[in-house]
């Protein structure tokens, strides 16, 4: 690999200073920053939420801001003309679509919107929508404009008053009976950049959030008998005794979201991670070592895990702090410590419709009553929504513009954490919710195994930094930021090696903590940390639609032909050698058992259109019957390259890209062709799909 | 009689004629190789001279193979369909021209068979049979169609207001049962159709299903008892497949031994088919329906 070493001096400085700011201090970060203090009350008997909030918002850029623009998320269930429910409509991937039913409607009103001073903003409120194409009747995002715009370094103080319907559990948020999962539930800010104006998109079908860090204090008010649990602290509780409700008090500091969660057959658990039991000294030595920054730098925080389960789910507890525990540790090692001193894991109340799904320090998992040991569920939904707070909660990209940034990278550190702590996993299969797994053995396979496998068939629909709602259609969406994209990096992690990737995403995520990164900000971390200009890798597998595959097209072995016919000089004379004349050659050759010399063609070939660019080349191997290989390497930008070999073996097979490498190829079986055929593995595998159609016959003639 | 000596009756005809299951056999194995045969084609011309096949004879790289022949084929996947619906339908119709033969020999008081002898109750019960087959379908319906549907409607009515999880698993099980022992008593009900045709050498399919109404009637849980109770056959010889299949080494030396362990038990298959007959045939000839 061509490593410059100036580069890596340079890189572990670089995170020597990153790391040099311990965790505590980046929290306490006093710079000015928005602050939400929201007050809270749930009418159980209405499905109601009637709150207030203050907001202080401080313009951070060069501009003069004439407006604010507001998220206002439960409008997205307020009818069938919302923009989430005509993209439902206008969703070609059938099964994936939304449905509301008569009743289970949900919406938010903003009943006042004033300044401190008292000015009432309410008249110059508008719904807006401009993502296109435009729905007209979307109501999920609205603006109000302000008596005198907001000048840099200014702030602005709102106080907002605002009820909302809890909608019935659909799409990340709502109640059933008297379960709750309160998401996307307040008057929230657009996040406001400068010299562009607001970011403020609509509530999407096929889209996460956006919105900018915060300080939040948030009260709520349940009756009595609840259990709840929120992002934050928990700082209080309050009896309110005649109207038997308590209120709680979460805090919380440089988040982007709140969440929270309030059902009365709630089991709440907490426990402690003590990062110097769960973490061995020989461990931190290791990632120090990998990482080239002192074991000080990656030591990690202890934090206080606080789970939310339901009770039929009691006997899954272990399973759920073990899972949590090893995300804490292996994200905390490689990827930087986590910052907070909470984190919430919420077993999502039934039918709201909420499972895996993460806000700052607060997730929800997913499990069934029934569940097989060897299947990683829940565990990989836990490791997977609590890594989103790194890659969403903590790099807080724009998940609208560029989900991949989050849901690619979280899928692809979910496998390596997934594999580190649990190794493969079994296929989940189950018959009338009783897992299968139980009676036959299924196969087992690693995440980036099961992410290829799936990523690889919307190569051609949409690039995957694509915006979120603009994919084909939910189904492109989903391969493509979560398996392409994960494949994708995992195919990086090959091409750059394991340490330096880890080295790239802990950079990445040192250098945009609090921060809102884009796909160009990652690229350049590559290329910084790679010391490798890796730009044409995104262009050519982010940024478009080309497929990739290299393969073997031709193999072939003969013998040299030592005597051939025809006219030559021999002694300043012509000599001729006649077909007769070369036979008795050949003949006498074979005869003196004379070392026999084979020419080997090989043709590598690309038969996708993306091709490799910088100093990628792609290795070529061939390997001789007498056992003996060679290598060769090709740039790979030509559509083809004939090979040859000249030995005194014949080729067993040739290889291209033996290690492995490019796990994003979509054919990885014409990566090697063997000179001659084998079977046994195609009579296996088509006697496993013959004994199943036998018995799926005779099953369908017992209608007969 | 009692079940028990009907079920040991019915477990001699059917020993004593064995070989009809292994006729049913081969024409299952016939059938399976025509639906398999362009799979096993496919992956030769895609993965006979790759290195991935040595993976996939290890057992390894499942989903990389899957993976690449998914793509390949993806194309293709509407047109998989009527690969695999036209053989089955096929299978259905070819299945109602066996039972003839299953039925007509068990009836028969020769022992011997033959081709040419069952193929010949095939040929002679075809047609009656054919038209037992399309009242059962409407019977199919009546029962799936409507008093399946009304069970689950009040099955559901608890899951509509569940507060957890487990009243789901235990109806969406309990239907499931229900719907075993619907089928049970449908296919029970016109297998005795398709006896009676048999032995009383009748063409009248409506006639003989009316009257089998007044038959089974009678002595439907006498009927249904020994059904179940071939059934229960079927059921142990499943379990055993699964003991075989889960401590069964899958590596190449077994291999070719796991592949006869199937067909055993694709075999236990039609000879459970024929028991049920037989027990059946055996039951109705001792309690005649008028």
């Amino acid at each position: 690999m061509n490593f410059n070493k100036g580069l890596q001096i340079f890189f572990s400085g670089f995170l020597l200073l990153a790391l040099a700011v311990p965790t505590a201090i980046a929290l306490q970060d006093k710079s000015r920053r928005m602050e939400y203090e929201i007050w809270v009350e749930l009418d159980g008997q209405n499905k109601m939420l009637i709150g207030r909030e203050n907001i202080i918002w401080v313009n951070q850029t060069q501009d003069a801001i004439q407006d604010m623009w507001f998220h206002l998320y439960y409008n997205a269930f307020k009818n069938e003309k919302s923009t989430m429910l005509q993209e439902s409509k206008e969703e070609s991937f059938g099964p994936l679509g939304l449905t509301v039913e008569d009743g289970d409607w949900g919406w938010i009103d903003v009943v006042s919107i004033k300044l401190a001073d008292g000015r009432n903003l309410k008249s110059t409120m508008e719904f807006m929508r401009q993502d296109e194409p435009i729905h007209p009747g979307d109501q999920t995002v609205m603006r109000v404009i302000f008596p005198e715009p907001i000048m840099p370094g200014e702030d602005v103080h709102l106080q907002i008053e605002f009820q909302s319907k809890i909608p019935r559990g659909l799409q990340r948020t709502g109640y059933y009976k008297d379960s709750y999962f309160i998401a996307q539930w307040f008057p929230k800010p657009g996040v406001y950049e400068e010299g562009k104006g607001w970011n403020c998109h609509e509530y999407h079908l096929s889209s996460e959030f956006y919105a900018d860090f915060a300080d939040f204090t948030v009260h709520i008010t349940v009756p009595e008998n609840f259990v709840v649990g929120a992002s934050g602290q928990q700082i209080r509780a309050t009896a309110n005794v005649p109207e038997k409700t308590v209120t709680y008090t979460f805090s919380q500091a440089r988040i982007h979201d709140f969440a929270w969660a309030a059902d009365p057959n709630f089991l709440k658990i907490e426990r402690d991670f003590v990062a110097d039991k769960e973490v061995t000294t020989e461990e931190y030595e290791d990632v120090s070592r990998r990482l080239w920054i002192p074991v000080e730098s990656v030591k990690l925080n202890d934090v206080k895990m606080i789970l939310l389960i339901r009770k039929e789910h009691k006997r899954q507890i272990n399973r759920h702090f073990q899972a949590l525990k090893a995300a804490i540790k292996y994200y905390g090692l490689w990827y930087g410590p986590y910052p907070y001193e909470t984190v919430t894991m919420v077993d999502p109340p039934f039918r709201t419709g909420s499972g895996g799904m993460e806000y700052p320090t607060l997730f929800t998992a997913g499990t069934s009553i029934l569940r097989s040991k060897d299947v990683h569920s829940p565990e990989s939904v836990i490791i997977h929504e609590f890594g989103h707070g790194y890659w969403y909660g903590l790099c807080a990209n724009n998940e609208f513009e560029e989900a991949w940034l989050d849901e690619g990278i979280n899928t692809y550190s979910t496998g390596e954490v997934l594999a580190k702590a649990y190794g493969s996993g079994a296929f989940s299969a189950s018959f009338n919710r009783i897992p299968l797994n139980w009676f036959f053995e299924m196969p087992k396979y690693y995440d980036f195994e099961l992410d290829r496998a799936g990523g690889i068939h919307t190569v051609e629909l949409d690039p995957i930094t694509t915006y979120s709602w603009k994919f084909y259609n939910r189904a492109s969406y989903g391969l493509n930021v979560y398996f392409r994209a994960s494949t994708c990096l995992n195919t990086l992690e090959r091409l750059v090696g394991p340490d330096t990737m880890i080295k790239i995403l802990r950079a990445f995520q040192m250098r945009f903590r609090f921060k809102h990164p884009h796909t160009q900000d990652f690229i350049d971390v590559v290329n910084d940390v790679s010391g490798r200009d890796l730009t044409w890798f995104f262009e050519e597998l982010f940024f478009s639609t080309l497929n990739f595959d290299y393969g073997i097209s031709f193999l072939d072995s003969r013998e040299k032909e030592k005597y051939i016919r025809g006219i030559f000089d021999k002694n300043g004379e012509k000599e001729e050698l006649t077909r007769k004349k070369v036979e008795s050659l050949r003949k006498k050759a074979e005869e003196s058992s004379e070392q026999k010399t084979y020419i080997t063609d090989v043709v590598a070939r690309r038969f996708g259109e993306a091709r490799l660019g910088g100093d990628a080349t792609l290795k070529l191997k061939i390997v001789f019957e007498d056992g003996d290989e060679e290598i060769r390497l090709w740039r790979g930008r030509e559509r083809w390259k004939r090979f040859r070999f000249e030995r005194t073996s014949k080729a067993s097979y040739a290889q291209i890209d033996p290690e492995n490498i490019w796990l994003i190829d979509s054919n990885i079986a014409n990566n090697s062709l063997k000179r001659e055929p084998s079977r046994s593995g195609i009579w296996k595998v088509t006697s496993h799909f013959f004994f199943l159609v036998q018995n799926f016959l005779q099953l369908v003639s017992g209608l007969s | 009689m009692g079940i028990l000596k009907l079920f040991g009756l019915g477990f001699q005809t059917v020993n004593k004629r064995i070989k009809i299951a292994v006729y049913l056999w081969a024409v299952n194995l016939l059938f399976s190789l025509v639906v398999i045969a362009p799979l096993y084609f496919l992956l030769q011309s895609e993965f006979s001279r790759s290195l991935l096949e040595n993976q996939m004879a290890k057992g390894n790289d499942l989903l990389i193979w899957m993976g690449d022949f998914i793509f390949k084929i993806k194309d293709f996947f509407p047109a998989l369909w009527g690969w695999i619906l036209v053989p089955l339908l096929l299978y259905l119709f070819f299945n109602i021209f066996l039972s003839g033969g299953v039925i007509g020999r068990i009836a028969s008081s020769h022992e011997k068979i033959s081709l040419v002898n069952f193929f010949s109750d095939c040929g002679k019960y075809f047609f009656r049979f054919f038209r037992v087959f399309l009242i059962f379908l409407v019977g199919f319906v009546i029962f799936f169609g409507v008093v399946y549907r009304l069970i689950s409607a009040v099955l559901e009515l608890w899951t509509k207001n569940a507060s957890t999880e487990w009243p789901l698993i235990i109806v969406s099980n309990l239907k499931f049962l229900i719907a075993l022992l619907l089928f049970s008593i449908v296919r029970m009900f016109f297998d005795y159709v398709k006896i009676r045709l048999v032995i009383e050498d009748s063409k009248k399919a409506i006639r003989s299903t009316l009257l089998n109404f007044r038959f089974l009637g009678k002595q439907f849980f006498k009927a249904w008892i020994l059904y179940l109770l071939v059934g229960l056959v079927a059921f142990i010889f499943f379990v055993l497949y699964l003991l075989v299949h889960r401590i069964f080494p899958h590596d190449d030396i077994f291999f070719i031994l796991f592949f006869l362990w199937q067909q055993f038990y694709i075999f236990s298959r039609m000879w459970t088919k024929m028991l049920f007959f037989s027990t059946e045939y055996h039951f109705a000839s001792l309690n005649p329906s008028r």
